[in-house]
């Protein structure tokens, strides 16, 4: 069978993909403005010399198609320049930064991805009960209240008002946020782990359990469901194994886009706890036009997010004997 | 099973001479479901009404017979099959198969009652698309009843899948498919091989050909007349279908919102129908002769709503022959001959 081809052959697609997206976020980035400019409108005593000495240093002087053909190059060998604040590498920054957003953010995805199946196929069976109502409204409750307003309002109640847990950061090293007396590296990081989890868990949560419910509502409506209970199976294989096999496809391709935009999703929230992430550092680089930043947490998010739409699709074609890959 | 088929194939080929005086295999008592229905509410449901799905029914089936229960979309006919199977609950009324009280097996009985009766009793659906799972290999479906009821040591599964195959046209290869690689016709004979595979002794064919294609429907009913030859099956045959409940049933009951308004053998019905919904039923068949003019009743207006349905005879607003006793009165059964019963105030004027 053709697997490995079809992976190669998606592979190759992936590269026009990178470098159209590439171009089209260069010009963007051209046309917002003069980053030089920016960064020093602010500090009088530069001069006009030294702005031009800084522009002839990062290239900016160069017609587009060459700085581009320049990056181009520096992106083919894995390098994505020096940050225009700090000059430290582009790819140290992201080597710092990208593990702390991925913890979060596979934390919650999971997290709210397990939890969403109890709950949606309870409130799909119990559909119009009080439980069902309870699920529907939290979920509502998630998909509409903002995230930097639950934020706040956790940071105020469990570490303002009650102290339990840090209110920003991802580590507390080395001042140790002691957990039920004990300090230890891990248990400090569970603790700050906690609150930003909750809000992104439950922002995540809300679209699964509405997702899941729906779809086990329409599976639940089919004849091989009444086929099943006819021959006697029982009710709990019959909704775990059988329906949800059925209605989970959706929730499968909402996993996918979620993992494959994880590392840009959650720039609020990171902003909120002040969580040492790409999320919070893609928007900084934004409004600095810190373009070497830029570009290369750009490249990051797409080659995630064409990576995971390929995985989506093997899943896809494991789970559901009707779709073929060819 | 071996010598059960054979044994059952050798009573099976004289079913027609079947003793009157036996037992009924399924005996349906006053079987009545009302689905309520709630007010638009968001937070409190208030059940404003009931749907008269199945209103007091009554009616047998013996043993090798196939009863054809026909009627208009919405009359509850597919609802009596799932009450039957307990796939919904009744509201009130009682079910007897075989001497056992469905209705008090599936309630209170134990784990081990329910599954025998389980095994008994099968359905095979309308919708022959939507009656397989998508995700399960044709060996899966058929298989899984085996998992169940553990009555066919798991060595034996894979013979017994291609023996089931074979009994409904279809082939041993046929067993790694997935259902989207066949047709109407062909998932209609593996939901009736899943069917097979409790090894049932009544069925629940629910308009089992009504979805298909006209070229493919004679064949599904050549095969569920063959296998009650073969396995001495008893059917109830649901279908609005007159011309194949004609060909298929040995009697017919017809319902109306509801409600039962006649039953009598098959040939009695068509040749001889006695209630005046019954008659336009029959005047609605099309003759296949060009030459011969029909001549159809035209009933007025629509099926009344059933969570409202009508005074005395439900049939009266619709009826050319109803007067005020029609109106108010709620016709009980006549009978018309020894095994034809109507439903109707006036049946001797159309007797």
């Amino acid at each position: 069978m053709g697997l490995a081809k079809y992976i190669i052959r998606r592979a190759i697609y992936m590269v026009p993909l990178i470098i159209g997206i590439s171009l089209v976020s260069f010009l963007v980035m051209y046309a917002a403005g003069d980053p030089i400019q920016l960064a020093t409108a602010g500090n009088p005593s530069i001069t006009e010399a030294q702005r031009q000495f800084l522009r002839e240093y990062y290239g900016l002087n160069d017609p587009i198609p060459v700085q581009y053909l320049r990056w181009l190059d520096h992106f083919i060998h894995g390098d994505f320049g020096k940050s225009l604040y700090g000059g430290r590498p582009v790819n140290e920054i992201i080597s710092s930064l990208v593990w702390e957003t991925a913890k979060l953010q596979l934390i919650s995805i999971l997290l709210a991805f397990f939890i969403s199946i109890p709950a949606g196929v309870y409130s799909a069976v119990k559909q119009r009960s009080a439980a069902d109502y309870t699920v529907s409204s939290v979920a509502i409750f998630g998909i509409s209240v903002p995230v930097f307003w639950f934020g706040i309002v956790l940071i105020l109640v469990f570490s303002y008002y009650l102290g339990w847990l840090p209110s920003a950061g991802a580590h507390g090293a080395p001042y140790l946020w002691p957990v039920f007396g004990i300090k230890n590296e891990f248990l400090d990081e569970l603790a700050h782990l906690v609150l930003p989890v909750t809000v992104l868990t439950f922002a995540n949560l809300a679209y699964n359990v509405r997702l899941l419910r729906a779809g086990m509502l329409e599976v639940l409506r089919q004849d091989y469901i009444l086929a099943a209970r006819a021959s006697g199976i029982p009710e709990r294989k019959i909704l775990y194994k059988y329906a949800l096999k059925n209605a989970i496809t959706p929730l499968l391709t909402l996993l996918g886009l979620s993992i494959g935009t994880m590392l840009a999703g959650a720039p609020v929230t990171e902003t909120v706890f002040s969580w040492p992430g790409l999320g919070r550092a893609y928007v900084t680089a934004s409004l600095r036009l810190d373009f070497p930043l830029i570009m290369g947490i750009t490249m990051i998010i797409t080659i995630m997010i064409l990576i995971a739409n390929l995985v989506t699709d093997l899943v896809y074609a494991w789970v559901d004997p009707r779709v073929t890959i060819d | 099973m071996e010598t059960h088929t054979s044994s059952r194939a050798i009573d099976g080929a004289n079913y027609k001479e079947v003793d009157i005086e036996m037992p009924p295999l399924l005996e349906v008592r006053d079987l009545v479901k009302y689905f309520p229905v709630y007010s638009k509410g968001i937070f409190r449901k208030k059940i404003v009404g009931k749907v008269h799905a199945v209103d007091h029914i009554s009616f047998t089936v013996n043993e090798r017979e196939t009863v054809g229960l026909v009627g208009e979309s919405g009359c509850g006919k597919t609802t009596t099959g799932k009450l039957i199977l307990y796939l919904e609950k009744p509201s009130s009324g009682q079910i007897f198969f075989d001497g056992k009280d469905v209705v008090q097996t599936f309630s209170k009985g134990s784990k081990e009652e329910q599954l025998k009766l389980r095994r008994s009793m099968q359905m095979v659906f309308q919708n022959p698309y939507a009656s397989l799972d998508p995700r399960m290999t044709v060996y899966d479906i058929i298989s899984e009843p085996f998992k169940i009821h553990r009555h066919i040591p798991s060595n034996e599964w894979k013979d017994r899948v291609y023996k089931l195959l074979e009994m409904v046209g279809l082939e041993p290869y046929h067993a790694e498919r997935y259902p989207h690689e066949f047709s109407g016709g062909q998932r209609q004979r593996i939901c009736i091989a899943r069917a097979l595979a409790v090894e049932p002794r009544f069925i629940i064919a629910d308009e089992p050909v009504s979805s298909l294609d006209v070229s493919i429907r004679a064949q599904i009913l050549n095969l569920i007349m063959e296998l009650q030859e073969k396995l001495g099956m008893s059917y109830l045959y649901i279908s609005h279908d007159l011309s194949s409940v004609r060909q298929i049933s040995q009697r017919v009951i017809v319902m109306y919102l509801g409600e039962i308004v006649e039953q009598a053998p098959t040939t009695k019905l068509f040749d001889n129908p006695v209630h005046p919904y019954t008659r336009a039923l029959m005047s609605a068949v099309p003759i296949p002769d060009p030459k011969r003019k029909m001549n159809v009743i035209i009933l007025p207006g629509e099926v009344p709503s059933p969570i409202n349905p009508p005074s005395g005879c439900r049939f009266h607003p619709r009826c050319q022959y109803a007067d005020q006793k029609c109106k108010e009165e709620k016709p009980s059964f006549s009978q018309v001959d020894v095994d034809h019963f109507v439903s109707c105030h006036y049946w001797h004027k159309f007797a």
